[in-house]
This record gives C-alpha cells, sequence and structure tokens, in this order.
C-alpha cells in the first residue's frame, strides 16, 4: 500500500503589500515607549501609597483630573493595543495554514482592536468625575459637596 | 603504557530509537530501537551504517563525503540538529537511548530522509551567485577587510540544520529560513558583488528576515558554527539602511 | 496520509525558551488587557459598577494571580529589550544568554520585593 506524502510546505507567494517591516520597526518603538509607559503605571498605581487597596472610583477621578494621567493613559492605551494586536497577528500568521482562518482571525483581532481604543479614549476624555446622582462618599474629594 | 592505550579504545553498548517511515508500508513514523556495539572513537554516522549494514538493509538515510563538509546527514539527535558525522557516540549521554530522527519541517520521504526541494527553492529564490557587469580582464580584487565582512557566511555547507531547528519554518514552511538568507548574507555584503538591493528586496518580503524571531536555534545547531542569528540580524539592519 | 512526525521535542537552548516564554507571557499580558480597558471603562457607567468590579481585583485568588501578571509584564518587557539588542547592538548574539539570566534575575528579584507588599495589601 503506498502513502501520499503531503507537502505541507506551499510555494512563496510574493508581491504582496509589504508592512512586515513597518510592523517590525513599530514593535521595537513601542516597546521601550511601553515599558516606561507601564513600569510607571505599575509603581504609580500598585507600590506607591496604598497599592491595589486605594483603587476605586476616587482614586481614577483624581487621576484624570490632571490631563498629564489623561495623555500618559492615552498613549498606554493607544501604543499597548496596537502592539499587542500586532504580536497576536504574528502568532495567528505563524500558526494558521488555512488562508481563510487567517484572515478571519485577523480581521478580528484588529476589529477589537480598534473598538477598544476607541472606547478607551472615550471614556478618558468624556469621563465625568463627578457624575450626578452618585452618593458623595464614592466621589473624589475635589467634588463639589451635594445639598440636598 | 601507552601503546597500550592507543591498542584499546573503549566499547560499548548503545542503544538507538530510530524514527522510521516506510511510505509503501506505514501510515506514519514509528520508534525503531536497535542494540548496537560502539567503540569510543565512533560517530552517530558508524552507527547508522552498522545497523545498515549488519542488522537491517532497509534503514534508510543521506551521507556522502561522512566528514561534515558535504552536508548530507543533518538529523535530530536527541532532539538537536547534527550531522551524523560530527557526533561523536561518546559525547551524547549513552545511558540512555539515542534518538534519531529526521529534520523537522520538511516532507518525510523515507526513514531520515526529507524533501530538500523546499530548501533548495528558498535558497535559489535569493539568487545565490555572483552579479557583475562587465567582463573583467584580470581577477576582482577585494582587501582582506571587505572579504572579512562576509567570511563567516561563506562557510555554509547547506546542510538545512539551521533551517530545520527554526520554530518558525516548522509551523509556515514558507518562511525563507535561515539558511537562505546566510546565502544571501555572503553575497550582499560581498564588495565585488552588485545585487545587493535586489537581495534585499527579496528578503525584505512578508516570508523574509522580518519573520526571524532571534530564537538562536540556527546559530546553536549550525555544524560550520556560523553565527547565524548575528547574519539575519546584520541583512535586518542592512534593509533598514537601504545598503549594504 | 500522512502528517508531519511529531517526534521528540526541540531541544533549543535558552534563545528558544525565551522566545516560547515571550509568546506566553504577551498573550497573557494581551487578553489581561483587553479585560482591563473593558474594566476601566466601566467609570463611564457609575462609580457603585467600578467599585463593585474594581473589588474583584483585591480578592485573594486574584490577588495572587496579579504577581503572575506583573511578573509576566517585567519578563515581557525586558527580554523585549534584550530582542531589540540582539537586533541592533553589534554584540547582543553573543551575551543574548548571559541577557536572557540577567533578565530572570531582575524578574524574580522584583516579583519578590513586591510580593510581601502587596499581600499584605489583599489579605490586610
Amino acid at each position: 500500500m503506498s502513502v501520499v506524502i503531503e507537502t505541507p510546505n506551499s510555494p512563496r507567494t510574493r508581491n504582496q503589500a509589504n508592512w512586515e517591516k513597518y510592523g517590525w520597526l513599530f514593535m521595537r518603538i513601542s516597546g521601550p515607549l511601553l515599558i516606561v509607559l507601564v513600569f510607571t503605571h505599575l509603581v504609580v498605581n500598585l507600590v506607591l501609597g496604598e497599592g491595589i487597596k486605594a483603587i476605586d472610583f476616587a482614586f481614577v477621578a483624581g487621576k484624570w483630573a490632571d490631563p498629564f494621567w489623561q495623555y500618559w493613559d492615552m498613549a498606554m492605551l493607544w501604543l499597548a493595543m496596537i502592539h499587542g494586536t500586532n504580536g497576536m497577528r504574528t502568532i495567528v500568521n505563524d500558526y494558521t495554514e488555512r488562508v481563510k482562518v487567517r484572515t478571519a482571525l485577523n480581521t478580528s483581532l484588529w476589529a477589537v482592536c480598534a473598538l477598544l481604543i476607541l472606547l478607551g479614549t472615550l471614556v478618558i476624555f468624556t469621563f465625568d468625575p463627578c457624575p450626578a446622582g452618585a452618593a458623595a462618599d464614592l466621589l473624589p474629594s475635589f467634588c463639589p459637596a451635594l445639598t440636598s | 603504557m601507552a601503546e597500550q592505550a592507543i591498542a584499546e579504545v573503549e566499547t560499548f553498548q548503545v542503544t538507538l530509537m530510530i524514527r522510521r517511515f516506510d511510505p509503501e508500508a506505514d501510515q506514519e513514523p514509528k520508534w525503531v530501537d536497535y542494540d548496537v556495539q560502539m567503540f569510543g572513537t565512533d560517530r552517530v554516522l558508524d552507527a547508522l551504517h552498522k545497523i545498515k549494514w549488519e542488522v537491517d538493509g532497509s534503514l534508510t538515510f543521506r551521507r556522502s563525503c561522512a566528514h561534515g563538509v558535504c552536508g548530507s546527514d543533518a538529523m535530530r539527535i536527541n532532539g538537536r540538529n547534527r550531522l551524523a558525522c560530527k557526533t561523536l557516540i561518546k559525547d551524547l549521554d549513552i545511558s540512555q537511548p539515542i534518538y534519531v530522527e529526521p529534520i523537522k519541517g520538511l516532507p518525510v520521504e523515507k526513514d531520515l530522509i526529507v524533501n530538500m526541494e523546499p530548501f533548495y527553492k528558498a535558497y535559489r529564490d535569493i539568487n545565490p551567485f555572483l552579479i557583475a557587469s562587465g567582463t573583467p580582464d584580470k581577477e576582482r580584487l577585494q582587501s582582506p577587510e571587505d572579504r572579512a565582512r562576509y567570511d563567516d557566511t561563506t562557510k555554509c555547507i547547506l546542510c538545512a540544520a539551521c533551517t530545520s531547528s527554526c520554530p518558525v519554518f516548522w509551523t509556515d514552511g514558507q518562511y525563507f529560513g535561515p539558511a537562505a538568507i546566510v546565502n544571501a548574507h555572503r553575497f550582499i555584503f560581498d564588495s565585488r558583488d552588485e545585487g545587493a538591493q535586489v537581495r534585499l528586496d527579496i528578503l525584505n518580503d512578508k516570508e523574509g528576515v522580518w519573520r526571524c524571531r532571534t530564537t538562536f536555534n540556527c546559530t546553536e545547531a549550525c555544524p560550520r558554527g556560523i553565527e547565524v542569528t548575528k547574519a539575519i540580524a546584520e541583512v535586518k539592519q542592512a534593509i533598514l539602511r537601504g545598503r549594504p | 496520509m500522512v502528517t508531519m512526525p511529531a517526534g521528540t521535542l526541540y531541544r533549543g537552548k535558552v534563545g528558544m525558551w525565551s522566545w516560547v516564554l515571550h509568546r506566553i507571557s504577551g498573550v497573557g499580558i494581551f487578553f489581561f488587557l483587553l479585560v482591563h480597558i473593558l474594566d476601566t471603562a466601566l467609570v463611564r457607567v457609575s462609580p457603585e459598577a467600578y467599585n463593585a468590579v474594581i473589588a474583584v481585583y483585591k480578592t485573594p485568588i486574584i490577588g495572587i494571580a496579579e504577581l503572575g501578571l506583573v511578573g509576566a509584564i517585567l519578563f515581557h518587557g525586558l527580554n523585549g529589550l534584550r530582542v531589540i539588542a540582539v537586533d541592533f547592538w553589534a554584540q547582543g548574539t553573543k551575551y543574548q544568554a548571559a541577557m536572557f539570566w540577567a533578565i530572570i534575575v531582575i524578574t524574580i528579584v522584583l516579583v519578590a520585593a513586591f510580593t510581601p507588599v502587596h499581600l499584605a495589601r489583599v489579605f490586610g
């Protein structure tokens, strides 16, 4: 009985639009930036002061009252999402064999990425630190006391 | 005393576990074990010969020069890509069976023989020959410094130990692979060659140097000691610079 | 039909294992990032909703898992710098193994220093 040996390596396809170089460079530029952004984020939120114990609505509101942290978190959001999605894309490209599966996975990855970047950015910049009708003890100290 | 030491080469019993596959009989590869008596001066290739000549003539593997030059007998020995003719049995842990398998990522044809065509295709694709204009009256001169730039990558014997040790190549055979990039490096950084831009363009491909994840398996596997990962890094930098 | 023979696991050295760890930590951080953006987005819903979800991060099991997350982020970040050194620094390929072990030591030391501080808050 004879067995047909499959050729797992189909011939190379050439002359596609090539963004790989820019993707590769982006990972190496965003990486060091993310180290600064994320490591600072971890130290400020988890090490300094009361650490995780102190994190609540008032903590976030206090941070985002300062545009510095708004832009800090926005940069972190954008760079981390694109860096992460591009990394996931590399993994998908390495381990998927069928073109349809690959395209479907990569399309969903970038759709999720765009959606979360949009959501996150909107949240950072439309955020109201003193929402009307909220219990006063949950709000940051700078909110005007609600008199009823 | 000295004479005695020469006369008595140590011998030992070793077990070889060989990954065998007969396309006419087997559905999938299987491990087969062989016990052989070997000498301290023997290499894995000698053990394979002994099995083929004395135990089972159907054992199939490639070898030609048997001295680490032709690059025919790259195989996976105890989980690592090695040339069978350069691996001394006494250097392996002989208290355990020695596992011998075909190199990974290329289609197995029979036993330890794989189809090398996808590997050679990638090699051909990078134009592995001198591209130079004009017909010189005398030899093309080159300074020792210029020659030193690509000295390391001239040593390749195309055994495929590097390419078939690359995790990216295993899962995506479209990747050019370390050997093709090493051989492109050999001409890209040759001052007499004029085809560098063409080769840099070819390797700037979706399946080119950017797929390298610097796992160093290739550098570690190379029987010629070529610093493969370093050569690939130099090609990456040349593409970014736009010139060698 | 014959598929690729599985055979033994390739016995690569630290370069290969650093790549495996980089991938695993990267995927882990990516999925945490998705969750983290969604939970932070709750500040836009109401203070109560955000505080309720963030309280989960302060429970013992998640609190301990956060140590793993911090370790993964440290390793992934530092190993990323190692990869950049291999790609751009002429001596990078020579010292890649030494750099890997340095990263492992730094990661372990920092996580070990952070552990008592963090757990005292989680269990305190």
